[in-house]
Order: structure tokens, then C-alpha cells, then sequence
């Protein structure tokens, strides 16, 4: 990727560009946000029980419906849900919720403490109508915990507006005929959700601010590690585009080009609907085309007739050439188009911008011009599906176009792998939020909590006082087992050999395909006490732990014995270095001194790693000293 | 200042501008931000400032009248159903003053917010009560008795009555023993409170409808059979009951398994035993309770002064313990309550399974001591029968040892 040739290519000042994120972080709590089940992600095959749902949209209280659940209902689903033997009727949806968990609370506080935000007087549990399946009662449980805070980063403050107390949604399993398959293993977790101000205005400083908040986060502690558990969303608007919020960007790299790829769509959106408006472009009603597509060589349009679909066609007026002219690395207008009629159960489109292809001939779509009443100045936009769909998905079309000749639309976005984004539904509003009255409101105390040490600090901190080298220190500061090494240093292991075992060692460990995951808290600690009272040589600190992932039934202490890793005597080590350098007496004799390094690769593997090196060096330069006076 | 004005609230942390709605608690403002969160600030250190007067409706929902009737569109090739609401969470909506779920739908509503409803019948809405189930009353049983009569009277095809399902299972045998109509009776609600998503109001009021418009007559309670959105179990008004506090699949038969289904899918309904089919008899309605009866509870240590407070009553339904056994120093004031003249009618708090009086010493003495054996009447639906036998039976001690309702089954065939 080039991304300082990209960035040179967009002016972001001169486009206006405003940015802000939405950062959802997990929470390591013992608990469920509203239940007494454990936060542990589980396996689908170990699932307990299963049963299916439908959902459907209501009413706030204050009687709106939000566009957004409206959307998503009418794709009539039946949602699938494993349950498991660490789930309970909570996130089944057959009891109601428990009070706030307070770890969870407290949490919050040490996050918005760090944030530099004002914790609210009484949090007031919301109702967020999702009705994607992805919540088992239809709606995600959230309250705002605290506001009006700020982080600093290399680019200048970035403001945060809120930072939100939720629950994690279920995760979605699998795709199903009739729906979709969730597993309640994550529905309930703990869920912090930060909203930055709308301050951020270039793709490196949406990045910058993204890696502080993360280490903020991590360095209380508390917060889930890896795949999945921290997601960010960002929202992007030019000066003459709309709010458009993407969802699901997985990495931090990803938001500089998520950032970069939509303000370059809307600055291509903007260009499209100024000619639009000069061409004085409009949008006519759909009608039915098919008796153009009789004798049709296309499959998929031939295919649908003959199954008693419909091919349905509306004319762009005005939109030649600009249906197919790119917006997104390989992503064009048609695609957006292409974006809606798949949200409503359609296969794709097609539009003249690329046709004659896929099987349409120069004849079929000259008939359609004519059947639509399309010029050379217009473009035509098909979808041939069963009736239902198609006619959705085609209104759906003629909407998105509608609004092409507006401008750039305010929308949900998804993150696709390659940094461009797709079409997810509307944005939601406020009228999709309402009170959880089955959880009273609750007034949280602040001020019994402490701010926790910045990992940046922290890392400071293992270098100085702990005399790490700054690399170390700062890896094992930023690192999940940072807990693990604080408790052996406070049991006295010294500090390079705890931070080297838990960073260097294991990750070299598990390049070497040893299953380092199977290696529990306790085998480290035990490993790291035997090596630092000297019961185990460093070098025998490799094979140890080697021993314990291979057979995590072991303790340390076994596994030495078992495989008699334990230090020799100076004695033995002694009559094992007396033997190499007889053997090699002539070398030494010729040599003298110079003749260690060899010798001392010998003996090391003569003792495989069951003596200490220092031990061995010196016995071995006694013994060269001995032979060569 | 007023629920639904503008507000711009400062406090020592900064400020928010929002709709203020209505307060849970005393010490603290609610207001709803623009971005939908609500937020409690308090009171004591708030300054607020009126932006706007009555921005927003924020209690924008009429209770209906009660005994008001509506109707919508008819259709000539579909039965006619009538929708009687007495409240409960089916037809209920949250009251954001209190917090609580209040019942506040009439027919009108229910058709509104279930459209699923469409197309499966014409639809004749009343409303006799709009109470939460617990609020429920005798008298009110006799004024739903009433209701749906007239409905049937008046031509209805089939009655579903949504109910809250506390004590749905008390209405249903009130309904069991009160009515003489040849069309089915349909009791639904739901556990889910209509304001979510995920309420199971609508498939159990899509199945209870199905279940009206089927062939039979019966008087049966409609609810979730399992955890899934599938398929509705129908049980039988007098053999039914709330087992469990919060799960849709709550309702169960005791005694049996229940009597059909409806498949929510098809809207097919099942019957797995024998059932009244439809007929075009007149209907007749016996609504006269007495309603001074009792239901009491033994545990062990309940002493004789618990028994004294029951004197004077018409009838008391015991739920005693095992086979209907009670502990024998209380035996003879229950043979001074039977003789004073209440009826006194032993079930047992197993649920499952019949009393016997005849296998043990306590049990020969309670019969002794004019105790009637209700067979494997619920306790519950024993309460309500007794109310209504005291009434309407010539003998009720007899009535209580008879089947009226399918209340009390002849064979013990749980695996029916």
C-alpha cells in the first residue's frame, strides 16, 4: 500500500474532512454485564440446547419507529440461537435481566477516568432496538456512563463526546436458509463504547487516536485481548458530503484506509450528482421488461423467466456513463445500486453502463432502451428475481439513484477487506432507543475509583526501576501477560529473566509450533521460581516449558524430575569438561585460550542444557588454564 | 417545567440539552439526549433552563374505555372472532411515569401492533377490564362470562381473550364452569411484554386466533409450547398452569400432556386426544359464584390458629400435603369447620397425581371429618370450581368429587 502517494492525492482540508470514531471494547469481567454467567467464549459444536425467533419492530415511547429496525424486518428471518452449559435463561431471553454488574460499573469508571470524562449522576439503562437477530430480546442494552472527555495524541486533542455501559451482541455463527445462526456465549459480555467529537480531520490522525484510545483501555487491565474483542467504527463526512458511519473496521491500519476510501467516495459522489443536476437527470417508476428477455441467451435473466420470475427495468434519465464510473478502488455507482437490490434479497443487478454482457445481446438492450424510453443521455437498471424481490429490490434501486442526484446519502457502511466499504442500511436514529424498565436506574460513585497507570507509564516504569531494556519493558508492559509478570517480580524472579520468558521465549516457543496455550499461569510461574532459586538451569528453562505444553497435567516440579532437567553438580560438570578437553588435548595445547569457544559449544552439548553456562565457561577456562600452563 | 419540554440542564459537570420525561426517583431529572440515551442528573446541583414547552408528546397513549367495543373491515369467507382484552402484558404497553407495564390496548390496538393477525378471521374487539392479572377478581370472571356470551350469542365463532397470565389459569376454569357455548374459548397472553421485539405476543395471538377458528369447542389456554417461535401448545382451561415464573413456555397440563397444537408456520392445529367438536347448540351462561371461599395452605408447624381464621366461610379448598393430609392435631377443627357448615375440599400441593384419603390414618380421619376429596383437581382450579358449585350445585360436597369441566380426570394417564 502507498499510502503517503495516497495522501498527497486528496487535499483532506480542502474536502472538509471530518472524522470521528466509535471504538467498542469487551470488558475480562468475571460476570455477564446482567447475569451471573462467566464472559467465555465457547465452541458452537459444544452447545447445549437450540431453538429459533422472529422479531418484529416496536414502538419508543415516544411512538416513533426507527427507520433502520424497519428495514432490517422486512427481510422476515428466523434467527437460530445455540445456548450453552455457560449461558442461562438471561440471554435466552426468558428471564429478565439482573442488576447492573458492578465490576463491570467500576470498570467503566477506571475507562472514563482515563478519558479524562465525567461520569453521569444516575445512568438510566437504554433499550437499543437492533433487530438484526443479533440480540435475543430485539434490542441491545446500553446506558451513557460518562461524557465530555478528551485524549491527546501526536495530531492534537481528539474531544470524546460519550462513552456508553452495553452489552455484547451474540455473535453470529452461520448463515442459514432461513436465517442467520447466533451462539449466546457472547451475548451479555461487558461492552464499552467510546464516541469520539467529530474533531478528527486526516486518515493518520484517526489512526493515532484509535491506538491511544486502545492503550488506554488496555492499560486498565480489565479489557478482553485479541481476535474480535476490540471493534472500531468510524464516521466520515466531507464538507459537501453526509455522516456516513462504518462499521466493523478490523485493525488500525485498516481506519487510515477506511478513512482515505470514503472521503474518496464522497468526493466522487459529490462530482456525479453536480453533473447529474446539470444534466438535469430524474428518475422514472419501474416497469416490468419482460417480454424484451422472451428468448433471452442469459442465464441468470433466462433461468429467473422460466421459474416465473420477473425482469424489472428502471430508466435513469441523465445517468449515462456515471452508473459505471468508479467511486471506490474498483467499487462504482452501479455497485451502490447493486449494494440496495442485494439488501432486499437480490442476486445483483444490471445496467447498460456494462451491457451488452453476461449473455444480454446489443439487440435485447436496444429493445429495452425503447422499452423504458431510454436515450443516449440515460441509463437502465435491471433486476430480474422472483416477483416480490424483484420489485423491492428495483424500488430500492430507483431510491439510491434518487439520491445520487442529491448528493452523498447518510448511511451505515460496512468495512470489506480490501479498505472500501459497502451499503448496510440506514443510519439509526434516536427513535430507536427506550428505557430498560426491567433494570432500575443506578447512581454510580466515582470517587471510589482509582485511575489506572497508563501502560505508556508503566513501560517507563519497568525500564527505570526494574532496569528492562526499553524494548522489553514496553512489550511486556503492552502485553496480556504484563498481571502474570507483575506477581513473579513480586515473588522475587528477577525482571529480564520474567520478561524475557513471557515475551521472547514463549513467542519463540510457538514459532517452533509448541502449543504455548496449553501452558497455564501457574506452569510459568513455577517454571520462572525453579530457574531463579536455581533448580533448573537457565538453559533447561527452553525444554521445561517445551515438557509442560506437551503434557499440561504436569507441574513444573514434576516435569524436572521426569525428565531430570534439574542442575548437575559442579562436580559432575567438572568431570564432564575434564573429558572434552583431554579429548581434545592437542587443540589445547596448541591453542590455549583460544581454543573456548570450541570446547565450550562441546561441553554445552555434552550437558544438554542441564548445567548453567556461566558454570560451565568458568570450569572450562580452569581446565584449558590447567592443561596449557 | 413538564415532561416533553425542551430543557437545557447545567450542572457542575457541564450541561445537556434534551426532552426532560417524566422521573423514577425523587433526587433525580431524567432527560432524553439527542441521541435517544436518557440520562439522570441531580436535582440538587441542576439548574434548568425551559428551551421549549411541550416539544414532544411524551404520554401520547389513551386507555380505551372499558366496555367500549370496535370493529375493523369484514370479510364474508372468513369466521368471525371476537378479541376480549381484560389486560395483561399481551395488551400492554410500558408506563415510562412509573416504569411499569400497564395494559393499555383495546381489539383495535392488538390488530395494530400484531398485523400478523390479518387475513385469518374477522375480528370483533371488546374490552371488559384492562388489569393486570393479579388485579383479577371474581367478579370480573362474571363479567368476562357475560362478554362471551353476547359475543357468541351475537354470532362470533370463536372468543380468544387475552389475559394476563398470572392467574389465566383461575379465568380459564371460571370460563370452563361459567359458559355452555359451542365454539371454542382461547386464552392467550404473553410473557414478553408487547413494547419488545422478541415479545411472544404475536405468534401466540396469530395461534390463539387459529385455535378459535378450529373445530371444537373447548375452553383452552394457548401459549408457547417450547423456547422456539414454532408452535403454540394448547391445554385445557381447567387442567392447566403457570409453572414457571418468567419463560414463554411457562403454561403446562398436569396430569397429561397437553391437549393439541397449532403449528405457527401452517396455522394447523392438532388435537392429541378426544375433544368437543363444534355444534350450534344456544349458549348458555351460569355465572353465580359464591365467592366466600378459601384456599389454605398447609406446612408443617401451621398450627390450629390459622385454621380459626377460616371460620365462617362457605368453602375451603385445602392444598394439603402428599396423597391430602394435614397435620392430625388439626383435624378436629376441621371437623368443627365442616360442621359448622362450610364445605371443605382436599387437593394435594404435589399437583400431580389424585388425593387419597383412604391409604393413611390422617387421611381416614380427615374423611371422618367430612373432608370431600377433589380427586386431581388442581388446587387452583378447586378454588374456582368451589366458588361456583356453592352456587350453582344442588349438592355441592358431590360436585367437588365429579368432573364438571375436565377439572377432575377419571383416569390417572399421564402419558396421554
Amino acid at each position: 500500500m502507498n499510502a503517503d502517494a495516497d495522501a498527497d492525492a486528496l487535499d483532506y482540508d480542502a474536502l472538509g474532512l471530518v472524522a470521528g470514531l466509535e471504538i467498542h471494547q469487551q470488558l475480562d469481567t468475571a460476570t455477564k454485564l446482567f447475569c451471573a454467567c462467566p464472559t467465555d467464549r465457547r465452541d458452537p459444536e459444544e452447545a447445549t440446547t437450540q431453538f429459533t425467533r422472529y422479531l418484529h419492530p416496536t414502538r419508543s415511547e415516544l411512538g416513533e419507529i426507527d427507520d433502520a429496525a424497519v428495514e432490517e424486518s422486512r427481510v422476515n428471518r428466523e434467527f437460530e440461537y445455540l445456548a450453552y452449559d455457560t449461558t442461562c435463561l438471561v440471554e435466552a431471553d426468558e428471564e429478565p435481566p439482573g442488576r447492573l454488574d458492578e465490576e463491570a460499573l467500576e470498570v467503566g469508571m477506571e475507562i472514563a477516568a482515563l478519558l479524562d470524562a465525567a461520569v453521569v449522576d444516575q445512568l438510566h439503562l437504554m433499550r437499543k432496538i437492533v433487530v438484526d437477530g443479533s440480540n435475543t430480546t430485539g434490542f441491545q442494552r446500553s446506558a451513557l456512563l460518562a461524557r465530555d472527555g478528551e485524549i491527546e495524541t501526536e495530531y492534537g486533542t481528539v474531544g470524546v463526546e460519550d462513552l456508553m455501559l452495553e452489552e455484547e451482541s451474540a455473535a453470529r455463527i452461520e448463515e442459514t436458509e432461513a436465517g442467520v445462526c447466533y451462539g449466546l456465549d457472547r451475548l451479555g459480555v461487558p461492552l464499552v463504547e467510546i464516541g469520539t467529537r467529530p474533531d478528527i480531520s486526516s486518515p493518520a490522525e484517526a489512526r493515532a487516536a484509535a491506538a491511544r484510545i486502545g492503550m488506554l483501555l488496555r492499560s486498565t487491565g480489565t479489557v478482553k485481548r485479541g481476535l474480535g474483542t476490540i471493534r472500531q467504527d468510524v464516521n466520515v463526512s466531507i464538507a459537501e458530503g453526509a455522516r456516513v458511519e462504518v462499521k466493523g473496521v478490523q485493525d488500525l491500519e485498516g481506519i487510515e484506509q477506511i478513512v482515505r476510501n470514503e472521503a474518496l467516495r464522497q468526493d466522487a459522489l459529490v462530482d456525479i450528482a453536480e453533473t447529474l443536476r446539470e444534466r438535469n437527470a430524474g428518475v422514472s417508476d419501474p416497469v416490468d421488461v419482460n417480454d424484451v428477455f422472451a428468448e433471452t441467451d442469459s442465464g441468470v435473466i433466462g433461468r429467473t423467466l422460466a421459474t416465473g420470475g420477473e425482469v424489472l427495468a428502471v430508466r435513469l434519465g441523465g445517468f449515462h456513463g456515471l452508473v459505471g464510473q468508479e467511486v471506490q478502488p474498483d467499487r462504482r455507482l452501479g455497485t451502490e445500486f447493486a449494494d440496495h437490490a442485494k439488501r432486499h434479497g437480490a442476486g445483483g443487478i444490471f445496467h447498460t453502463d456494462e451491457l451488452p454482457a453476461y449473455g444480454v445481446t446489443e439487440a435485447e438492450v436496444v429493445a429495452l432502451c425503447e422499452a423504458v424510453d431510454a436515450g443516449e443521455r440515460d441509463a437502465v437498471v435491471l433486476v430480474a428475481d422472483d416477483p416480490k424481490t424483484a420489485k423491492q429490490a428495483i424500488e430500492a434501486v430507483a431510491t439510491r439513484a434518487e439520491t445520487a442526484i442529491e448528493g452523498v446519502p447518510e448511511e451505515t457502511r460496512g468495512a470489506n477487506d480490501d479498505g472500501t466499504t459497502r451499503y448496510l442500511r440506514p443510519l439509526p436514529g434516536a427513535a430507536r432507543m427506550y428505557p430498560e424498565t426491567d433494570v432500575p436506574p443506578v447512581a454510580p460513585d466515582p470517587s471510589e475509583v482509582a485511575t489506572p497507570e497508563l501502560l505508556t507509564d508503566r513501560a517507563d516504569r519497568y525500564a527505570d526501576e526494574l532496569g528492562l531494556d526499553t524494548g522489553l519493558a514496553e512489550q511486556v508492559a503492552f502485553s496480556p501477560r504484563m498481571p502474570l509478570f507483575e506477581s513473579v517480580v513480586e515473588n522475587g524472579v528477577d525482571p529480564t529473566l520474567a520478561a524475557s520468558t513471557l515475551e521472547s521465549t514463549l513467542t519463540e516457543l510457538r514459532r517452533d509450533d509448541v502449543a504455548v496455550g496449553a501452558l497455564t499461569d501457574t506452569h510459568l510461574v513455577e517454571s520462572l521460581e525453579l530457574v531463579d532459586d536455581g533448580e533448573v538451569p537457565r538453559e533447561g528453562l527452553d525444554d521445561l516449558l517445551r515438557m509442560l505444553a506437551a503434557d499440561p497435567d504436569l507441574t513444573a516440579a514434576a516435569a524436572v524430575e521426569a525428565a531430570n532437567l534439574g542442575g548437575v553438580t559442579g562436580e559432575e560438570v567438572r568431570k564432564e569438561v575434564r573429558t572434552v578437553v583431554e579429548r581434545n588435548e592437542a587443540q589445547v595445547r596448541e591453542e590455549g585460550m583460544d581454543a573456548f569457544s570450541a570446547l565450550m559449544g562441546e561441553c554445552m552439548g555434552v550437558l544438554r542444557g542441564n548445567a548453567d553456562g556461566d558454570t560451565v565457561s568458568q570450569i572450562l577456562r580452569e581446565e584449558i588454564g590447567r592443561l596449557s600452563d | 417545567m413538564n415532561p416533553g419540554d425542551r430543557v437545557r440542564v447545567d450542572h457542575p459537570d457541564g450541561h445537556e440539552e434534551g426532552t426532560l420525561m417524566p422521573s423514577t426517583t425523587a433526587d433525580h431529572l431524567v432527560v432524553k439526549l439527542a441521541g435517544g440515551y436518557n440520562v439522570g442528573v441531580a436535582r440538587a446541583d441542576a439548574d434548568v433552563e425551559v428551551v421549549e414547552r411541550a416539544a414532544r408528546e411524551v404520554d401520547a397513549t389513551e386507555a380505551p374505555e372499558e366496555g367500549a367495543a370496535t370493529s375493523v373491515e369484514f370479510d364474508d369467507d372468513l369466521p368471525t372472532v371476537t378479541l376480549v382484552s381484560t389486560g395483561g402484558t399481551i395488551a400492554s404497553t410500558v408506563d415510562y411515569r412509573t416504569g411499569a407495564v400497564t395494559a393499555r390496548f383495546d381489539a383495535e390496538d392488538v390488530l395494530r401492533a400484531v398485523p400478523e393477525l390479518a387475513g385469518r378471521a374477522n375480528y370483533r374487539g371488546r374490552v371488559v377490564a384492562n388489569i393486570l392479572s393479579e388485579n383479577m377478581k371474581p367478579a370480573v370472571w362474571q363479567t368476562l362470562a357475560e362478554t362471551v356470551y353476547e359475543e357468541v350469542a351475537g354470532g362470533a365463532d370463536g372468543i380468544v381473550v387475552m389475559h394476563g397470565t398470572d392467574t389465566m389459569a383461575h379465568s380459564a376454569t371460571a370460563m370452563s364452569l361459567m359458559l355452555d357455548v359451542p365454539v371454542p374459548i382461547v386464552f392467550t397472553g404473553s410473557q414478553r411484554s408487547a413494547d419488545r421485539p422478541s415479545s411472544d405476543n404475536v405468534m401466540n395471538a396469530v395461534c390463539a386466533v387459529e385455535a378459535a377458528t378450529a373445530d371444537h369447542a373447548e375452553t383452552l389456554v394457548c401459549m408457547h409450547a417450547g423456547l422456539s417461535d414454532d408452535s403454540c401448545a394448547l391445554h385445557r382451561g381447567t387442567r392447566v398452569r403457570k409453572n414457571h415464573t418468567s419463560r414463554r413456555d411457562a403454561f403446562e397440563t398436569v396430569g397429561a400432556r397437553p391437549l393439541g397444537s397449532v403449528n405457527y408456520e401452517t396455522g394447523a392445529v392438532t388435537f392429541r386426544r378426544d375433544h368437543t367438536p363444534r355444534g350450534d347448540d344456544d349458549p348458555a351462561v351460569h355465572p353465580a359464584l359464591e365467592t366466600d371461599v378459601a384456599l389454605f395452605k398447609f406446612a408443617p408447624g401451621t398450627g390450629v390458629e390459622a385454621l380459626n381464621r377460616l371460620a365462617g366461610h362457605a368453602g375451603v379448598v385445602i392444598e394439603g400435603t402428599g396423597l391430602g393430609h394435614v397435620s392430625t392435631e388439626l383435624i378436629p377443627r376441621v371437623e368443627e369447620l365442616v360442621e359448622s357448615g362450610t364445605v371443605v375440599a382436599m387437593t394435594s400441593q404435589c399437583l400431580e397425581g389424585r388425593v387419597c384419603d383412604r391409604v393413611y390414618d390422617t387421611g381416614r380421619d380427615l374423611l371422618d371429618a367430612g373432608v370431600v376429596e377433589a380427586g386431581d383437581t388442581l388446587p387452583s382450579a378447586a378454588y374456582v370450581k368451589l366458588m361456583w358449585v356453592l352456587a350453582n350445585a344442588d349438592d355441592p360436597r358431590t360436585a367437588m368429587q365429579r368432573d364438571l369441566a375436565n377439572e377432575l380426570q377419571a383416569r390417572s394417564v399421564p402419558w396421554t
